[in-house]
């Protein structure tokens, strides 16, 4: 049935093209939603006996094996939902823009579901070309000479990642034979200097479009330059499903067992945790520092996949749990993702919020927002105590995991860094809510008014999201067992 | 008889108590009549239980063995002494703080103190009594407020003085329970023979002489003489403290402890004792002021009475609580003296005083039989009870009998400087004006002066009915009649009369009355202990709240050090990273190519080297 998540968006993508330009600007925010509706459906009961008949019907004759598994249908669960905030955030501009920006929207969730279901290196590059090449031409569709420039860096870097990626994938076919998943694993022992080149190349080409650090340099202004609905879903969705989930699924499964890449990813997470951080607090405007924030947050996520590639093997007793060390990271990575979806969502709808209210997003021209605007401001404060990992947010649940999996593993240097980490993502996100929220309100902001419905009714979604999968967290992990996880 | 009348003594104070809370402010009548038949009450129900054995507990009280048990026998037949000291403070009261603000709450707690100090002289089990005993705490406090803003530092003073005594009685009850497993006063009897009943002993006796106002837990005595309402002074200081502190003291030399005559700490607790009398009597003698002056000896006395316990004979025991009513007795009519002094003539001030025998002649014949009963001349009650306390400090060691008798003489000498300068001599301009003070003032001070001629003169009364009995089958024989050691009362005289000449002595030296103790207070070598005592450098508040003041600079210190690394050091470097981080990011594609080839070498180089694990 896999196939039915590259079809549907596909589909809708030709019927919301079909007619006049201003018939479908009316129409295009109910097809976006329609699709993220159906596909969260999809993904939520995808694993049911109920889908059996239908498969033989769908499976067409391509010779690229589509495999829904438990991790692959969460992602997809929480693409859909990201694709569904966006719908709700709204894409601005004339008629034109909108169909233009709407189709980029559902060719990105096709190339992203792709992503995520493929299980061969060269059909994952193809999806990885579709999601950025969109994503370039959405950063750009704003128009400003900023946007603009940001995707051109975006281009850059992504084409080096291209060509790293080619070019290893060569490499690995020549060694190998084959680009499957299975077979790769199965072949690989990254002992001869081709093979072992093809594996570094490989981990730059994910960790530029992952955006770790030092291959980050396009996320920040791609991140904060972009519109408001498109800052969602590129931080919330694209680029972590297009590097950072490939991250998790190649050291988990390919590489796995190989000490270089898990190696290179845990070290490369830790950075961009570190420095991710630390750069944020240096910011003066709310989206860059999200953005950097962002970084941080894949770091652990990296970080968690190295791990999961490093200690393999190795299980573990925990709390009268038989589970493998590699396994507690896997899932401590994967939770953190949908974590993350959810409160970088909520903060980037916020910001989007303040944006269209204040006019600016400068911190320095920002103060005592709360006032004004009660419901933005106390949901960005779950939103960054759940970054920072403070209980009973769902943030504190993910963090926790990835610090158990690395105590388990010996890796006291990077839990010691994941943990302090969280100081310094709580104090940058003090600085944010009191320049911002807290504090006497700023002259010239008394006319203040709360942001729109939509907006408002999405960060409360979002939030109680956030709290209730934190207060739950002990069923979602049962619900994960039931999945075949943990 | 049900034995449950036990409760009355506390409840019926604490009942008045409340309703005197409750009465509008302005209705006086109803408030004094609520204040008089309350303890008037109490008095009644104390004289009717007076004398018999009784027991009264509640099944379970706060569970672990801290049972609300009640018990009179002997030793707590003091009850009635206590109601009627409340009953003559209330009387007193009632003319004395006329007028005056707070007034309510200064009837309204002298009930509640009386319960209380009930409470902890019946309590026959260790939590039940301080549970009573630290809330004496909030009345002393109270009280010392209710003489207004300017007492708030004094009632502070007192507040933590008597919170540091009582923390080491409340260890001492905790080491008691550790070491007897019972918390019933009745079964305690704990052997001094190793360190941690000796330590238990030592802790709580801190608690009871500190109650009663020894040294060096004193020093907030003179300062409330002179801030806090004067029937205060006659009510706890100089009567219900000394009352409840040596009742304790007793108690546990008794009953609670197993002590010998003339072991170490029967001889620590006389040396106490004896320091107490002597530096107080000198700080007596000092003073010019009535107020302090009455005050200080209200501290001196105390030594007396701990003298006479700590020496654990029992002439010494019974000269010890003897002396303890009597004090109460003769130390509130002085008290109440002053106030009528101060009432009339408006200040206490010596050198303004003077010749107010003849225009307050009632006042006057009753601070003369108590300030004769204080300095022991015979055949007032102080006299047989100081006698009994000499016999049994000559009994243990001719030095403390030598010291005792030395405070006699300061304590004649003193009370001899009092009455030549306030009540004889030539009357001054304040002394005009001065008229005879109101029936409700002169009631208790004739009522006192009265028990002092009447303890004294017919001593057997008291001790046979009041004193004796406490010790139970340890008494072999009466103290009552006259003094059975007829050397040391002969010296007693002798030294009366060596303190007459004195004053003579120094009248003529310094030409005037007040000046009578000069050649004392100006002696070489105490002049310099004298001024500095005075002006409060040895007491232990002062030196503690030095020591405070160090200790709270280097914490402060510390403080500071400690803010300063995170508040300047630990943030300005994570804003100096969080700069430099963004001045990096330059948006030029080069750079971040740059960048991207650098991490390339970074991958390849941790391809073959791990960090940590």
């Amino acid at each position: 049935m896999g196939i039915l998540f590259l079809l549907v968006p596909l589909i809708c993508l030709f019927i919301l093209n079909l007619p006049r330009r201003g018939a479908a600007a009316k129409l295009a925010p109910w097809v976006l939603g329609v699709v993220a509706v159906l596909q969260m459906v999809f993904a939520a009961t995808s694993h049911l006996a109920c889908w059996e008949p239908f498969i033989g019907f769908f499976t067409l004759p391509v010779p690229v094996a589509l495999v829904v598994d438990p991790i692959t249908a969460v992602l997809l669960f929480t693409i859909a939902l990201v694709v569904a905030v966006v719908t709700v955030v709204g894409i601005q501009g004339d008629a034109r823009d909108k169909v233009i920006t709407s189709s980029l929207v559902l060719t990105v969730m096709a190339g992203m579901n792709g992503v995520v279901m493929v299980r061969d290196l060269f059909t994952l590059y193809i999806f990885l070309e579709i999601t950025a090449l969109s994503c370039f031409v959405l950063i750009a569709t704003r128009k400003e000479l900023r946007s603009l420039s940001a995707a051109f860096r975006y281009f850059i870097l992504s084409g080096l990642a291209s060509l790293a990626m080619v070019l290893a994938s060569a490499l690995v076919f020549m060694q190998v034979g084959s680009l499957d998943f299975a077979l790769v694993a199965a072949a690989i022992n990254g002992q001869d200097p081709a093979t072992m080149t093809g594996l570094i190349l490989f981990v730059v080409a994910f960790c530029i479009k992952a955006g770790a650090v030092p291959f980050h340099g396009w996320l920040p202004e791609a991140y904060s330059s972009s519109s408001s609905a498109i800052s969602v879903l590129l931080a919330g969705a694209t680029t972590k499903v297009a590097g950072v989930y490939a991250i998790i699924r190649l050291s988990s499964e390919v590489f796995a067992g190989i000490p270089g890449p898990a190696q290179a990813f845990m070290a490369l997470g830790a950075l961009s945790i570190i420095v991710g951080a630390f750069a944020a607090m240096g910011q003066k405007e709310m989206k860059r520092m999200l953005a950097f924030s962002s970084i941080s947050q894949l770091g652990y996520i990296v970080l968690a996949a190295g791990l999961a590639g490093a200690a393999a093997d190795v299980t573990v007793s925990l709390g009268g749990l038989q589970t493998s060390i590699a396994m507690l990271a896997i899932i401590g990575a994967v939770v953190h993702f949908v974590n993350h979806a959810l409160f970088k969502s909520l903060l980037f709808v916020n910001a989007a919020a303040v944006e269209e209210q204040c006019g600016t997003t400068q911190l320095d021209q920002l103060g005592g927002l709360t006032d004004r605007m009660p419901v933005t401001g106390w949901t960005s404060v779950i939103g960054f105590l759940s970054t920072a990992g403070l209980p009973p947010f769902s943030g504190f649940w993910s963090k926790l995991l990835i610090v158990i999996a690395l105590v388990l593993a010996n890796q006291w240097v990077y839990a010691v860094i994941a943990i302090l980490m969280s100081l310094v993502t709580l104090g940058y996100f003090l600085i944010l809510q009191r320049k911002v929220f807290f504090g006497e309100l700023r002259k010239g902001f008394e006319e203040l008014k709360e942001a729109r419905g939509a907006l408002v009714g999405t960060s409360l979604i979002l939030a109680g999201l956030t709290t209730a999968l934190g207060l739950l967290f002990p069923f979602v992990l049962l619900l994960l067992q039931g999945f075949g996880l943990v | 008889m049900s034995d449950s009348i036990l409760i009355l003594p506390i409840l019926l104070p604490l009942v008045g108590s409340l309703l005197v809370f409750v009465t509008p402010s302005q209705n006086r009548i109803l408030r004094s009549a609520f204040a008089l038949l309350f303890s008037g009450a109490a008095l009644v129900t104390t004289i009717i239980t007076f004398g018999k054995q009784l027991s009264f507990s509640t099944a379970s009280w706060a569970g672990f063995g801290m049972d609300f048990q009640l018990k009179l026998d002997g030793l707590s037949g003091f009850i009635m002494v206590v109601a009627g000291f409340t009953f003559l403070a209330l009387l007193y009261s009632v003319a004395f703080m006329q007028g005056r603000e707070r007034e309510r709450q200064f009837f309204g707690f002298v009930l509640l103190g009386s319960a209380f100090v009930t409470g902890s002289m019946l309590a026959n089990n260790l939590v039940l009594m301080l549970f009573f005993w630290e809330g004496l705490l909030a009345v002393l406090f109270a009280l010392i407020m209710s003489g207004g803003a300017k007492a708030t530092p004094t009632a502070t003073k007192a507040l933590v003085i008597s919170v540091t005594a009582d923390f080491c009685l409340i260890l001492g009850v905790g080491v008691v329970f550790w070491q007897s497993g019972s918390l019933n006063m009745s079964v305690i009897n704990l052997p001094l023979d190793n360190f941690w009943n000796g330590f238990a002993y030592v802790m709580m006796m801190i608690g009871a002489v500190a109650r009663a106002g020894a040294m060096p837990f004193h020093t907030w005595i003179p300062d409330a003489a002179v801030d806090a309402p004067l029937p205060f002074m006659a009510f706890l200081p100089a009567a219900l403290d000394k009352l409840a502190g040596i009742y304790l003291l007793a108690r546990l030399n008794l009953q609670l402890f197993q002590m010998l005559p003339g072991s170490g700490l029967s001889l620590t607790v006389m040396t106490l004792g004896c320091c107490t009398i002597i530096f107080a009597v000198l700080m007596a003698l000092i003073q010019k002021d009535y107020k302090r002056l009455l005050s200080y000896h209200a501290i001196s006395q105390v030594g007396y009475m701990i003298l006479g316990i700590g020496t654990a004979l029992p002439i010494g025991i019974v000269g010890g609580l003897f002396h303890m009513v009597n004090h109460a007795l003769y130390k509130s009519c002085l008290f109440y003296s002053a106030g009528a002094v101060e009432r009339q003539a408006g200040t206490t001030d010596l050198s303004q005083l003077g010749g107010l025998g003849r225009k307050m002649p009632v006042t006057f014949i009753c601070f003369l039989l108590a300030a004769a009963a204080i300095s022991g001349v015979p055949p007032l009650n102080g006299f047989f009870s100081k006698e009994l306390v000499f016999d049994a400090a000559l009994q243990i060691n001719v030095v403390f009998y030598i010291v005792a008798a030395l405070g006699a003489f300061f304590t004649m000498a003193s009370f001899l400087k009092l009455a030549h300068v306030a009540w004889f001599g030539k009357m001054t301009q304040v002394a005009q004006k001065a008229k005879e003070a109101p029936w409700p003032m002169l009631v208790p001070l004739v009522v006192l002066a009265f028990f002092c001629v009447l303890f004294g003169v017919y001593n057997p009364l008291p001790l046979h009915g009041l004193v004796e009995p406490t010790l139970g089958s340890a008494l072999t024989h009466s103290f009552a009649g006259l003094p059975h050691n007829w050397l040391v009362a002969g010296i007693s005289v002798a030294v009366l009369l060596l303190a007459v000449a004195n004053h003579y002595y120094g009248v003529k030296r310094s030409g005037s009355a007040l000046g009578s103790s000069d050649h004392i207070h100006y002696a070489p070598v105490l002049k310099p202990v004298l001024a500095a005592a005075e002006a409060g450098k040895t007491d232990p508040y002062n030196l503690a709240g030095a020591v405070m003041d160090v200790f709270a600079l280097v914490l402060a210190t510390i403080d500071k050090a400690i803010d300063w690394f995170y508040m300047k050091l630990v943030t300005g470097i994570a804003a100096a990273l969080g700069r430099g981080l963004e001045n990096a990011h330059t948006e030029k594609p080069w750079h971040y190519v740059l960048w991207v080839l650098v991490g390339g070498v970074a991958v390849t180089v941790l391809f073959f080297v791990g960090i940590g694990g």
